[in-house]
């Protein structure tokens, strides 16, 4: 109860004060590049009171343009209210033990406005006060907090009918993205295996055929043949194994994520730590992109960065997986300019997946990536 | 030389049994998984192993196990391990049990007979023989102090990592023995590394180094 009247007094009076910013900034908020973070973050105080998660980074609704006055008028009136609340409670604490300090023409007043004279009217008065006002601040102020979120995530929060909706839109764009870069992998592993293996297999075979040919008279020419067949299996071998390593890499089938990671972070020029935590089943395709983002980040460190030190992270929450790949370098990675970034984030996006990246000149650089195993 | 062999997929086990018997090895067993491997070893006691990684039941890296399993009952047992792709973490678990005897291959260079019956001769001896790509993994990682050699001391270096004698590397390179002897003594210089005299024990500080 203690706890909740507190964090009910902070979110009131935050409340007062990002009323007050409200209606000063009033011209400014109706920018929606400004209103939407704005709104964000009244959601997010909000469900922290209501005890439920917001998901972050959804677009302004209509009702953010009744919530703004709405906010001020009722803002302002819940966070003075709190701030009456609290400096009485507060005042009458510290007066009721000391009422006789005060100067006798002017004495100290307790309960509104009675005067204090005696110890027995000041522990009465006193103990009465601060009773009610704790009341109106542990019992009260809860209430009203809890009230003002909810009405605060009914107005900026989508409702779930709207959720659902953006949900759909946004699995319809990912699904008809999964099944282009599905269909563009097959065709690119179709082209490798039919224009390099499969060619050189047929060229193989054919200098075979030809060499059997010529076994009885021209000892020379099979001796090419032969020579000439064995180093196309030889490429052939070659090429079939950077096939297969971009498909899957074979390190994960062999040693799961973890061991793949350390494999990865062992190569890369640089100092890299892994930190992997209890990771459970990760379906195949999710752990093939964790692996290619580890292994494209740690080469555009290695590359580009500068970095003396990188460290990859990989951690399960609930079914998500993210990967943290983060370095000491000179910062200012752009995605534009080509650095596999973009690649990282395509394979990414079409398992539903989000990937963050946070390079301020002078560095560090972090990028996130986070896959759902569901 | 008797030769014990662990490797699953048959045409790849005749195969290499037909170049082995032709180059005056003994197969005195094949093995299709772990268990019956470490049996055959137990029984047939031989000069050298063959381990493929992937083997029965989960075809992961139950060779790798295997291979070091048989190394712990039976220390000094050479085995040259082939694989289809290479990782020099599983170079470095294998050179971690004790570094002598032992061969990490792309099963590819089983098809360059003369160097691979030499690599698995080196391997019985006692020496090391390991795939050119896991060498240039392990350079690939040491960028900075080796950007101080030249290319053909890297060359030196990679072959020396490989677990080739001077006698080879001289070959290989179509340099002079002298000419070898005095490339090593700068690489060992370069990286700060005492110098040892050439054979096995040299290779393994040239390993001691990549792997740090």
């Amino acid at each position: 109860m203690l706890k909740r009247g507190v964090r009910a007094t902070g979110y009131l009076l935050g409340t007062l004060g990002t009323a007050a910013v409200t209606l000063v900034g009033l011209p400014l908020l109706c920018v929606p590049a400004v209103g939407r973070p704005w709104a964000g973050r009244h959601r997010r105080w909000a469900g922290r009171i209501r005890g439920v998660t917001v998901p972050p980074g959804q677009p302004l609704r209509r009702w953010y343009w009744v919530w703004l006055p709405a906010h001020v008028v009722a803002g302002l009136a819940a966070g003075l209210l709190t701030v009456l609340a609290v400096g009485n409670l507060l005042t009458a604490m510290v007066v009721t033990p000391l009422w006789w300090a005060f100067p006798a023409d002017e004495p100290a007043k307790l309960f509104f406005d009675v005067p204090v004279r005696d110890w027995g009217t000041a522990l009465a008065l006193g103990a009465a006060e601060i009773v009610v006002l704790s009341a109106v601040v542990f019992l009260l102020l809860p209430l009203l907090a809890d009230g003002y979120a909810r009405a605060t995530l009914a107005l900026l929060a989508p409702s779930p009918a709207e959720r659902l909706a953006d949900r759909v839109e946004v699995l319809t764009r990912t699904r008809a993205d999964v099944l282009e870069a599905h269909s563009a992998e097959l065709r690119r592993i179709e082209r490798d295996l039919h224009d390099g293996t499969q060619a050189r297999l047929v060229a193989i075979a054919m200098r075979l055929a030809v060499a059997r040919d010529a076994l009885p008279d021209d000892p020379a020419l099979v001796d090419r043949l032969l020579r000439e067949a064995h180093e196309s299996t030889e490429e052939a071998m070659t090429e079939l194994r950077d096939v297969i390593r971009t498909m899957y890499p074979p390190i994960l089938a062999d040693r799961g994520l973890a061991g793949a990671l350390r494999t990865v972070a062992a190569r890369s020029g640089i100092r890299t730590d892994v930190e992997v935590g209890e990771l459970g089943k990760v379906p195949a395709a999710v752990e093939a992109v964790a692996y290619f983002a580890a292994a494209e980040a740690l080469t555009n460190v290695t590359k580009h960065s500068r970095a003396d030190a990188a460290v990859v992270r990989a951690h399960r929450h609930g079914d998500q997986l993210s990967i943290v790949i983060r370095d000491d370098g000179a910062g200012g990675a752009d995605e534009a300019a080509g650095s596999g970034l973009a690649g990282i984030r395509r394979r990414a996006e079409a398992l539903d997946g989000v990937v963050t990246v946070s390079s301020p000149p002078g560095g560090p650089t972090t990028l996130t990536v986070e896959l759902p195993c569901g | 030389m008797r030769v014990v062999i662990a490797e699953d997929n048959v045409l790849l086990s005749s195969g290499l049994e037909l170049l082995l018997a032709r180059r005056g090895f003994e197969v005195v067993a094949t093995a299709t998984d772990a268990d019956a491997f470490l049996a055959a070893v137990g029984e047939h006691r031989p000069d050298v192993t063959i381990v493929d990684v992937r083997l029965p039941p989960s075809f992961r890296d139950e060779g790798i196990r295997a291979a070091l399993r048989a190394r712990r009952d039976h220390p000094g047992l050479p085995v040259l391990v082939l694989s289809q792709y290479v990782e020099h973490e599983y170079a470095s678990e294998l050179l971690a049990s004790a570094p002598t005897g032992v061969g990490y291959l792309l099963k590819d260079r089983v098809s360059r007979v003369d160097e691979f019956v030499d690599a698995l001769r080196r391997v019985a001896a006692g020496g090391t023989a390991l795939d050119p790509e896991v060498v240039a993994q392990l350079l690939n990682r040491r960028s900075d102090p080796l950007a101080t050699l030249t290319r053909r001391e890297r060359e030196l270096l990679a072959l020396m990592a490989q677990g080739h004698d001077n006698a080879t590397i001289a070959a290989r390179l179509f340099i002079t023995d002298n000419a070898v002897h005095k490339h090593i003594s700068n690489i060992f210089a370069k990286l700060g590394l005492a110098a040892t005299d050439s054979g096995h024990r040299r290779v393994l500080a040239v390993l001691a180094y990549l792997r740090a």
